[in-house]
């Protein structure tokens, strides 16, 4: 079937499964920074973002996201031009193997879109759908608090 | 998530069209609002999926001193809305909160809680503890208390039926809700929704609902009858609490056994009353 929808601040008209996993087709068209992990809505690898909320793309067929804003982690930043997300995961050294990594930034985008002066509590609230088996979640905790002082003082783009 | 065998999706405009395509399907079509239970486990004999998130039931609305949700609004829409922040002292916001991890709360919607209806569940408990009622549409339009729909045949009823709202009812009054789980984000191992209505120092009404027992959410009308009448105290709630441990039928699963459930349920029905007589003492 035919879906369009925005991918990143990009229209997209392509052809999907009905039954296609939105997760598989983000994959498909590249976004690799989407993982698969648990398939279950478990582990939080493959948050990405929908009309700026987050929400699990193995969770989700392909066709729910027609008219749809979707953003994935492509969408926030680059390697030569990195989100202030991910400049304070470098920072705070919150970052082990990286698998849970965009995820991790992702739904702190959404946490810092609604509050960007959250208590550390708030912080692990908004992260308690993701899993990192490496880091202890200290570092990242530490790390989105840090992203949330820099947005406080004007320092995002 | 395997949808291998799907082979159309469709977006039904209102509950009519919603309701035609799920007759025409006779069994292999399935309703698709937040797909948290939906998409998670295998679809074997799902061929046509029938999207009712863009039907217009996404509301949150006070209503008759109460407030009434649309079934498809999602836990973070009753969350983030002034009515269900206002209701009862903010109790949907406590029962929302307890209910798995933000991006899933994105996901979820109330009416797919209220028919999925998994006996470890955090909404169905607190819907019977607050006396919701639903309202769907099938052959004929239907309306009953959940507490009534979960005692009878619910599941068949909505596998010809589009569920359209859960209206809950206005309380003087305050509830709280208690669960335990392996983690502050797990399933229930046992959950307890209570609520209390004092005047004058005495309890006036009382509503006590215990699940994850392991079997669903169910009101304890002796326990609720036994706090009528009686001044709020730490004498009351020993006894309530020894009562529950008593009477409440719990069991053994692969998650917990009977006796640990039957202590738990005493101590989250106690610590359940204890904040519900402080906020309706306040």
């Amino acid at each position: 079937m035919k879906l369009s929808f925005e991918l990143n601040g990009v229209a997209q008209y392509l052809e999907a499964d009905p039954g296609e996993r939105l997760l598989s087709l983000l994959r498909r068209i590249g976004m690799k920074s989407v993982k698969e992990g648990c398939d279950t809505g478990d582990c939080g690898a493959c948050t990405i973002l929908i009309d700026g909320r987050a929400v699990r793309s193995c969770l989700m067929v392909a066709p729910q996201v027609q008219g749809k804003r979707v953003t994935t982690l492509e969408g926030l930043g680059t390697v030569d031009d990195p989100h202030p997300l991910q400049r304070a995961f470098l920072e705070a050294g919150a970052v082990q193997c990286g698998f849970c990594t965009p995820g991790m930034v992702v739904i702190a985008y959404e946490l810092l879109s609604r509050n960007d002066d959250p208590t550390p509590d708030e912080v692990r609230e908004a992260i308690a759908g993701n899993l990192c088996r490496c880091t202890g979640y200290v570092k990242i905790v530490d790390a989105v608090l840090l992203a949330a002082r820099w947005k406080r003082e004007g320092r995002w783009r | 998530m395997d949808g291998g065998r799907i082979h159309r999706f469709h977006v039904a405009r209102d509950v009519e069209e919603a309701l035609s395509l799920l007759s025409a399907y006779g069994g292999k079509g399935a309703l698709l609002a937040g797909g948290v239970d939906l998409l998670r486990g295998p679809l074997a004999r799902v061929e046509g999926l029938i999207d009712i998130t863009r039907m217009g039931l996404s509301s949150v609305a006070e209503a008759r001193g109460g407030v009434t949700v649309g079934a498809t609004s999602t836990l973070t829409q009753i969350l983030e809305s002034p009515a269900a922040r206002r209701y009862v002292r903010g109790i949907l916001v406590e029962v929302m909160r307890a209910v798995a991890v933000p991006p899933l709360r994105n996901m979820a919607t109330l009416g797919g809680a209220l028919v999925s209806a998994h006996p470890w569940a955090d909404l169905p408990t607190a819907l019977v503890a607050l006396g919701a009622e639903a309202r769907w549409r099938g052959e004929k339009e239907g309306k009953a208390p959940v507490e009534d729909l979960y005692r009878g045949e619910f599941r068949k009823t909505f596998r010809t039926a589009v569920l359209i709202e859960v209206s809950l009812p206005p309380w003087d009054g305050a509830f709280a809700y208690e669960k335990v789980g392996r983690t502050r984000y797990d399933i229930a191992l046992v959950n307890a929704c209570c609520g209390l209505g004092i005047e004058d120092g005495t309890i006036r009404w009382a509503r006590v609902a215990v699940g994850a027992r392991p079997d669903r959410g169910e009101r304890l009308p002796e326990i609720e009858a036994a706090l009528v009448g009686r001044e709020p105290g730490e004498k009351l709630w020993t006894e309530i609490q020894e009562l529950v441990e008593a009477r409440v039928e719990v069991g053994d699963d692969r998650r917990a056994g009977r006796a640990w459930r039957r202590k738990t349920a005493g101590v989250l029905v106690r610590r359940a009353l204890i904040r519900a007589a402080r906020g309706a003492a306040a």
